[in-house]
């Protein structure tokens, strides 16, 4: 990502005087037809999977259940199965260009609304692992790099611990220690903000683990640059040089990082939400998958993709505040 | 710089601690219950019931029109009594004239109609409309409290379709107006002694009191209202986390204790726990007879004699699970015990069979092989349906196979697509199910009869036919039995074509001031909040 964005840059609007786009107009185009392209990708590949997965729809809407050409012809008319793969495919697109999800094979309603409902618990979740994770990793890197070995090694088993255990142990471990031993936090209730706090944890840890190694490498690697010594030669606490310069040439590397850790939080929020009893998107989409409830794992994979195109948008404007170099190209 | 360094474990600490200051949902009120279930309904409508893991929420919400009493025999309820004609063809139901639906509409036999014209409603249960009012004709109004049922054929599972889920009785205001009737929700209401006023997807249901509710089935414990003022359950599929929320005092009652727990929960002098055998059938292996090997049945026996199933069940199971005998489950009235200690176990029958049926070579690895070829059959199991560890005993059925018989016993967990795909192209052997259906004839209906729905025995035999077919039409019970003990003994004894495995059964672990839990009779799976109460 990092490389790719300088050169992303110059092409469009050199030739022609007339045809030139001014450059704080032409980003945002191109960046926006990049993105349609990329739903539009992400939508005929779940598309095309789901298509080729093992399995006939009318097989799974039958179910386990009487099986009588009645049925199936019930079936089929209900939800237009009889007309060919690519009349389907087409009106699946012309649906979404209206904004019509599709109805849930398993569920009996509009995947909007479905989803609508989901969203708000798992963006919370997300939003409040990855604020876990980067206070976390920032704190411990800031205090512990350059610093004497000891506490350094304790950290780094700590991250590594964070990083390698399976999230769902983290969740069960937490919550034995702080729900039901302690009583500190209850399982479940998502309105409530204390039955916040495990599942960010649970899910926001090992984001703090990768984090916080990255950061505390790229602080002592800043550290030992020629302008860390002119700072500090300057007579600037160790504290300052830390913050005022060395962090920002140390968050690169970790904004970069940023778009993985989109994909663990959306991933480990099927695995946190089911644990604790959360709504959510990621329970959603695992009841789908298994159903093979074509509609909503296709939203669902939409969704997706759109939460990456917005990311990777903002992270392209991170970049520019963080480094000035950026700015002036 | 170092004291501050130094306190910041303790700040995150005091600020963790700070944030948690909960009070246990015990504390909120003597009459709220808040109940952990594993599973989270697909639907709240009772037409599109089809889960036994969510019978237990039904019959709060709604009623039906005949109940079954402790001993499985039918109890009056919304219908106050029945008549069935000479001929089987005829159900006259006399209703209860006292019955109001949530929203105020009254509860009559028009109402009673509409619900059966619904069912019937093409692409509304084409599941039910086919197989549980197969026989159905027509339902005509006589008076406001009194309804005839037409059938085109005699039935013997009407009246266990008339207590069951799929017959609870919707509002016909719900019916025309609800905005997602299949869905079902706080806008589909019913006659019952709870209203659901709040559904969180993935989290929680939440119901509270019907104070007008006095129509409970004949042979409840009170009548009036529910005791409860409401009652919620949270949705945790985890099992341990269950646990965990009700040795914590979160939730005062869970369902679905793994056998791994329960030791821990019995041990609790804080905690009751309860258990009950499910009704329909027995979990078990049905072998594929319409390929190599289990075409012989002399492999099948093999089979079933080559694992010491009450050895496999015990290390499983640690004791909690009760060894089946035959298909059809142990709780049920067609159940027959000359079944029992008949078969299985013996390693050395197990080889002399496999020997006679021409599996007489061993390649490298101990597998038996006739032809050059490997004695191997796989199992093809959708995880959706994998529950109970089922996994794990497949595993040591697996280890036992290899290591007294030589046979190659491959297990697959797949998704329900998949699944479906080696079904249709027959590329299995074995092909595991348990099925909760309260009578166990309506589940055997459709595993054993030729074109079955899951008939994946591929077994046909004109004999078994006609008595499932006699077996259904007949409301004589002792007739049914004497038809049912036959199917049992040719499917099991005679031609060995089914593994009947363990009774699957539910459990309850609750807080000891929470009383009146139990299980429906005929069910085996948890029964409503109706009769439950906090004691001070």
């Amino acid at each position: 990502m990092t490389a790719a964005l300088p050169a992303r840059r110059p092409p469009a609007g050199r030739g022609l005087a007339g045809l030139r786009v001014p450059a704080w107009l032409g980003t945002p185009v191109r960046r926006l037809v990049t993105a349609v392209a990329v739903l539009w990708a992400a939508a005929t590949t779940a598309y095309a999977a789901l298509l080729l997965a093992p399995g006939d729809t009318v097989d799974i809407l039958v179910g386990d259940g009487a099986d009588t050409p009645e049925i199936r012809a019930q079936i089929v008319a209900e939800w237009g199965l009889d007309r060919p793969e690519a009349v389907r495919y087409l009106s699946y697109l012309g649906r979404l260009l209206h904004g019509d999800l599709g109805r849930s094979y398993q569920l009996q309603r509009d995947v909007g609304e479905i989803l609508a409902g989901q969203v708000g618990p798992t963006v919370r979740l997300t939003l409040a692992a990855a604020a876990v994770g980067v206070v976390l990793a920032v704190a411990v890197a800031v205090a512990t790099a350059g610093r004497s070995v000891w506490p350094r090694r304790i950290v780094s088993a700590a991250e590594l611990v964070a990083v390698s255990v399976p999230q769902f142990v983290i969740g069960i471990v937490l919550l034995f220690v702080f729900s039901f031993s302690l009583g500190w936090f209850p399982v479940s209730g998502a309105a409530d903000p204390q039955a916040l706090v495990l599942p960010a944890l649970a899910l926001g840890l090992p984001v703090a683990g990768v984090l916080g190694q990255v950061l505390r490498e790229g602080l002592e690697r800043a550290l030992e640059q020629p302008f860390a010594v002119t700072a500090r030669s300057r007579g600037l606490s160790e504290r300052a040089v830390v913050a005022r310069h060395a962090l920002r040439h140390a968050l690169l590397p970790a904004v970069t990082l940023a778009g993985w850790f989109t994909g663990v939080l959306l991933g480990g929020a099927v695995i946190t939400e089911a644990l604790f009893g959360r709504p959510g998107l990621g329970r959603v989409t695992m009841q789908a998958v298994t159903g093979k409830d074509m509609p909503v794992v296709m939203a669902v994979v939409i969704l997706s993709a759109a939460v990456y195109v917005t990311i990777s948008a903002l992270l392209d404007l991170a970049y520019r505040l963080i480094d000035p170099r950026l700015r002036s190209a | 710089m170092k004291a501050i360094r130094g306190a910041l474990p303790f700040i995150l600490v005091a600020a963790l601690a700070a944030c948690g200051s909960q009070t246990p949902a015990a504390q909120t009120g003597g009459t709220a219950l808040t109940w952990a279930v594993e599973t989270e309904p697909i639907t709240f409508n009772p037409h599109q019931w089809g889960q036994n893991k969510a019978r237990l929420l039904v019959f709060n919400q709604f009623d039906a029109l005949v109940a079954r009493g402790e001993d499985g025999s039918f109890v009056p309820w919304l219908a106050r009594s029945w008549k069935v004609s000479d001929d089987g063809r005829t159900y006259t139901l006399e209703l209860r004239d006292d019955v109001t639906f949530q929203d105020g509409t009254k509860f009559d036999a028009a109402a009673v109609k509409a619900n059966f014209d619904k069912l019937r409603e093409p692409g509304y249960n084409p599941t039910v409309a086919a197989i549980q009012l197969h026989a159905f004709d027509k339902a005509e109004v006589v008076s406001p409290t009194t309804l005839k049922i037409t059938l085109k054929e005699p039935d013997g599972l009407f009246l266990d379709f008339l207590s069951s889920p799929l017959a609870g009785q919707v509002s016909p205001k719900s019916l025309k107006e609800a905005e997602d009737l299949k869905a079902g929700g706080p806008d589909v209401v019913g006659t019952g002694p709870f209203v659901l006023d709040r559904y969180v997807r993935g989290q929680e249901v939440h119901y509270t009191r019907n104070p007008r509710y006095n129509w409970p089935p004949q042979g409840s414990a009170h009548q009036g209202p529910a005791y409860l003022s409401e009652v919620t359950y949270r949705f945790l599929p985890q099992a341990a986390v269950r646990i965990g929320a009700l040795t914590s005092g979160q939730v005062q009652v869970v369902e679905g204790v793994p056998a791994t727990d329960i030791q821990t929960v019995k041990s609790d002098p804080s905690l009751s726990f309860q258990s009950a055998l499910n009704s329909g059938t027995a979990f078990s292996y049905y072998f594929n007879t319409s390929h190599p090997p289990f075409d012989d049945r002399r492999v099948r026996q093999a089979f079933r004699e080559a694992v010491d199933l009450d050895t496999v069940l015990a290390s499983v199971y640690q004791g909690t699970a009760k060894r089946a005998w035959s298909v059809v489950a142990d709780t049920s009235p067609f159940y027959d015990p000359s079944l029992e200690k008949t078969y299985g176990g013996d390693a050395a029958k197990a080889n002399a069979l496999l020997d006679a049926a021409g599996w007489t070579q061993r390649d490298a690895e101990g597998y038996r092989t006739k032809d050059g070829k490997r004695l191997t059959v796989r199992s093809v199991a959708a995880a959706p349906y994998v529950r109970d560890r089922r996994d794990i005993l497949a595993q040591a059925i697996q280890a036992r196979l290899k290591q007294t018989a030589g046979i190659d016993f491959q297990v697959r967990i797949v998704d329900q697509g998949t699944a479906q795909k080696a079904y249709e192209d027959d590329a299995f052997e074995v092909f595991e199910n348990s099925r909760g259906d309260s009578d166990a004839g309506a589940a055997l209906n459709l595993i054993l009869p030729k074109g079955g729905a899951i008939n994946r025995t591929h077994f046909a035999d004109a004999a078994l036919d006609t008595w499932l077919a006699g077996a259904t039409a007949s409301s004589d019970t002792a007739e049914r039995k004497a038809l049912y003990a036959k199917v049992q003994h040719k499917v099991v004894a005679d031609e060995a074509i089914v593994f009947p495995i363990y009774v699957p059964s539910d459990q309850i672990a609750a807080s000891r001031n929470v009383q009146g839990l139990g299980f429906d009779p005929v069910s085996g799976t948890p029964r409503g909040v109706y009769d439950v109460r906090i004691a001070a």
